[in-house]
C-alpha cells in the first residue's frame, strides 16, 4: 500500500537500515534485543566473569540462603546449593550451556536445512513430492518428542541432546526454506535472469538467498526459543546435561528435592530460562512487525 | 473431495508404513540383545532363546522379520515390558485414558479461553485491552512449562495448601475401573461417596490442566488474533462495511467465519504439542499417564516399552492430525487443492 507523502523525499536507504529503523521504533523489541545481547555476551564470557568456581564445593557454606535474607552473605548473592557451590556462578556458567548451545543447535540446523531445502526447492517432480510427504510426517511429530526419541536411542548427555534437537528442528527448517524458495522461483525477475542464461546456482546465490534472508532470520529466532525450551526440558528430565554441569533445566531438577528448604534455587533458574526465551520471542516478534512495515512503506 | 480423500488416505498409508519401519528398526537400533529387545523377556536361557528365535522368525531374512513384526502388532502381541514383565498393550490400555483425559480438558480450556481473547485482542489491537492480551500471550508463550508447574505447586500446594500436588485422586477413594477416564468412572460407579470423590478428582485435575493448557491457550490467542487482523484487511470486509452492515454484523457474518476456519486445523497441531507437554506435566504432577510411563521407560532402558510407547503416541498424533486436515478440507474447499 502506498501512502500519501507530503514531502517527496528519496528513500534510498539499504533494506537493513530500513529494517533497523522500523525495529528501533518498537520498545518491546528493543528490550528483547538488549536482553538477548546480554545473554549472548554472558554465554561467551562465562568462564571469565564467574565470581567463584561453579564446581568448587565449600563445606562450611551448605545451603546458604540468598543475600537478601538475613542469614545470607553478600559474596554469594543467590546463596549456595546443598553441596556448597555458588549459585550465581553456576547460573552464569549455565548461560553458555542452555543459551549458547541453543544458538549452536539452531546454527547447525539452519546450515543443514539450507542445504536440504535448496536441494528440495530447486528439484521438481516425483522426487520433490516424495520428499515433501516425508517432511510432512516429520513435521507432525513435535520437536521435543522427536528429541526424546533420538536421545533414547543414542543415550543421554549434553552433546547428544544438541544433535537430537538439531535433527528435530531440521524438518521445519527444510519445509520453511523449501516453501520460501518455491515462492521466489515464481517471480518474474527469476525468469528474466534465467533467460539471460543464468544456471540454478546463479539463481540461488544471487537472487533467492538475498531475498529469503528475512524469512530465515524469523525462522531462526523462533527456533532458538524452541531450542532453549527443549534443552532445558531435556535437562530437567535428566536426559540432557549430566550431574556436575550447571545447565538451567538440570539445576531445577537438582534442587527439586530442596523445594521446601530453598525455593529460590528452583525459582531463579526457571526465571532465567523464561527471560531468555522471552527475549528471543520479543526480538522475533519485533522483526516480524518491522519486516511487514518495511514491505508496506 | 473424493480425490482429496483418496490422496490423503494414500498418504496416511504411506506414513504408517514409514512409522512401522521405524518402530521395527528400533528393536535393532537399541543397544543390547535383539531377542530381548523384541520379546521383552529377560533373562533368557538357551532353550527358550531357540524357541523365541523361531517364534519371532529372527533366523529368517529381514523382510520376513518385518512381516512377522507387522503380524504381531496387528494381533496385539506387543511383547513384554522389561521392568514389570507384563504385556505392553495391557499396560498402555490402562495408562492411555489418563493422558487423554488430561489433554482433552486442556485442549478444551485453551479453545474456550483462547478464541474469545484472540478476537478481543484483534478487535482493538492498539488500545490497552488488546495490548495487555498480546503481552499476556507473549509471557505465556515463553514460560517453560515444567517451571510454571513447579511454581504453581509451590504456591497453591506448599504455601497455601489448597490443592493437592500429585496423583489423580486421593487414596481414600476407591473407584472401580471401567473406562479409565476418572470423571466418567466416578459418575458411573455405584458408590455412596460419589460427590466427595468427584470433588477430590476435580481438585487433582485443576493444576495439571491449567499448566498443560497455558501454552496452547497462548498459541491460540496469537493465532486467532493474527487471523482476525488478516481477515479484517481483506476487500470483502470493506465491501460489507461499505454496503452498510454495522461492525457486529460484519464480524459475525464475514469476519469470524473466515478467521475461525483455520482454527479447525489447529486442533490437530495443538494435540501433538499437548501430548509432548503432557509428558512433562505428568512427570511434575506424578500423573499416572503414558507420558510419565514413557519417560520412566527411558530411565530404565526399557526398550520394548519405548518402542511401544512411540508407536502408540505417533499413531495417535498422526491420526488426529489427518482427521482434522480432512475436516478442515471438508469445510474449506480452498484447502482441497495442492
Amino acid at each position: 500500500m502506498s501512502k500519501f507523502r507530503l514531502y517527496l523525499e528519496e528513500n534510498n536507504r539499504s533494506p537493513v537500515k530500513q529494517l533497523w529503523r522500523e525495529f528501533r521504533r518498537q520498545h518491546s523489541a528493543m528490550t528483547g534485543l538488549v536482553l538477548f545481547i546480554s545473554f549472548f555476551a554472558i554465554s561467551l564470557l562465562a568462564p571469565f566473569i564467574t565470581p567463584h568456581d561453579p564446581y568448587l564445593q565449600v563445606d562450611e557454606l551448605l545451603l546458604l540462603p540468598p543475600s537478601w535474607s538475613a542469614a545470607g552473605l553478600v559474596q554469594y548473592p543467590f546463596g549456595t546449593d546443598d553441596l556448597g557451590r555458588d549459585l550465581l556462578s553456576r547460573m552464569i556458567k549455565g548461560t553458555s550451556y542452555t543459551f549458547g548451545f541453543a544458538l549452536i543447535t539452531v546454527a547447525g540446523a539452519l546450515v543443514m536445512g539450507l542445504i536440504l531445502g535448496a536441494l528440495a526447492g530447486m528439484s521438481k517432480g516425483v522426487k520433490s513430492s516424495v520428499f515433501n510427504h516425508i517432511l510432512d510426517l516429520a513435521l507432525t511429530i513435535p520437536s521435543l518428542l522427536l528429541a526424546i526419541i533420538i536421545v533414547a536411542i543414542i543415550g543421554p548427555g549434553l552433546m547428544n541432546t544438541t544433535w537430537a534437537i538439531m535433527l528435530a528442528l531440521l524438518p521445519q527448517f527444510v519445509h520453511g526454506i523449501r516453501n520460501a524458495i518455491d515462492e521466489e522461483l515464481k517471480q518474474d525477475y527469476v525468469v528474466a535472469y534465467r533467460l539471460d542464461g543464468a544456471n540454478d546456482w546463479h539463481v540461488l546465490s544471487r537472487l533467492i538467498l538475498p531475498n529469503i534472508w528475512e524469512k530465515l532470520t524469523i525462522m531462526a529466532t523462533m527456533a532458538i526459543s524452541t531450542a532453549i525450551l527443549d534443552i532445558a526440558a531435556l535437562g530437567f528430565l535428566g536426559f540432557g546435561a549430566q550431574a556436575p554441569l550447571s545447565e538451567w533445566g538440570a539445576m531445577i531438577s537438582d534442587s527439586l528435592d530442596l523445594i521446601y528448604l530453598a525455593p529460590s534455587s528452583v525459582a531463579i533458574p526457571g526465571l532465567l530460562i523464561f527471560t531468555a526465551v522471552l527475549s528471543v520471542n520479543l526480538v522475533g516478534d519485533g522483526l516480524k512487525t518491522a519486516i511487514l512495515k518495511r514491505r508496506q512503506s | 473431495m473424493t480425490r482429496y480423500l483418496l490422496r490423503r488416505l494414500f498418504l496416511m498409508g504411506f506414513v504408517f508404513l514409514a512409522l512401522s519401519l521405524l518402530a521395527f528398526s528400533l528393536g535393532y537400533l537399541f543397544p543390547g540383545d535383539v531377542v530381548q529387545n523384541v520379546s521383552g523377556l529377560r533373562p533368557i536361557d538357551d532353550n527358550q532363546r531357540q524357541q523365541l528365535i523361531s517364534y519371532y522368525q529372527l533366523d529368517q531374512n529381514i523382510l520376513q522379520q518385518y512381516l512377522a513384526f507387522l503380524g504381531r502388532i496387528t494381533q496385539g502381541d506387543w511383547g513384554l515390558s522389561f521392568s514389570s514383565q507384563q504385556p505392553l498393550l495391557h499396560e498402555i490400555k490402562l495408562l492411555l485414558p489418563a493422558t487423554l483425559e488430561l489433554a482433552a480438558y486442556a485442549l478444551l480450556l485453551s479453545f474456550i479461553i483462547g478464541i474469545p481473547l484472540g478476537i478481543l485482542a484483534a478487535f482493538k489491537p492498539d488500545n490497552i485491552i488488546g495490548k495487555s492480551i498480546s503481552a499476556l500471550a507473549m509471557v505465556g508463550y515463553s514460560l517453560p512449562i515444567f517451571w510454571w508447574g513447579l511454581l504453581l505447586i509451590m504456591f497453591f500446594s506448599l504455601a497455601l495448601g489448597w490443592l493437592p500436588s500429585a496423583g489423580r485422586i486421593g487414596v481414600l477413594y476407591e473407584i472401580p475401573h471401567s473406562s479409565g477416564f476418572m470423571l466418567y468412572d466416578i459418575l458411573q460407579a455405584d458408590i455412596n461417596y460419589r460427590n466427595e470423590a468427584l470433588h477430590n478428582a476435580l481438585q487433582h485435575l485443576f493444576l495439571p490442566t491449567i499448566v498443560l493448557a497455558t501454552f496452547p491457550t497462548t498459541v491460540m490467542i496469537r493465532f486467532v488474533r493474527d487471523a482476525m487482523l488478516n481477515v479484517w484487511e481483506q476487500n470483502y470486509i470493506k465491501t460489507a462495511r461499505a454496503k452498510g452492515l454495522n461492525r457486529g454484523q460484519v464480524l459475525y457474518r464475514h469476519g469470524l467465519r473466515n478467521a475461525l476456519l483455520p482454527v479447525i486445523r489447529q486442533i490437530g497441531l495443538q494435540f501433538s504439542t499437548l501430548i509432548t507437554l503432557a509428558m512433562l506435566t505428568e512427570v511434575i504432577f506424578s500423573w499416572p499417564g503414558i507420558g510419565r510411563w514413557l519417560i520412566d521407560s527411558i530411565y530404565q532402558r526399557n526398550y520394548p516399552a519405548i518402542q511401544a510407547g512411540l508407536l502408540v503416541i505417533s499413531t495417535m498424533v498422526i491420526t488426529i492430525n489427518m482427521l482434522t486436515e480432512i475436516l478442515h478440507a471438508f469445510f474449506n474447499p480452498l484447502a482441497r487443492r495442492g
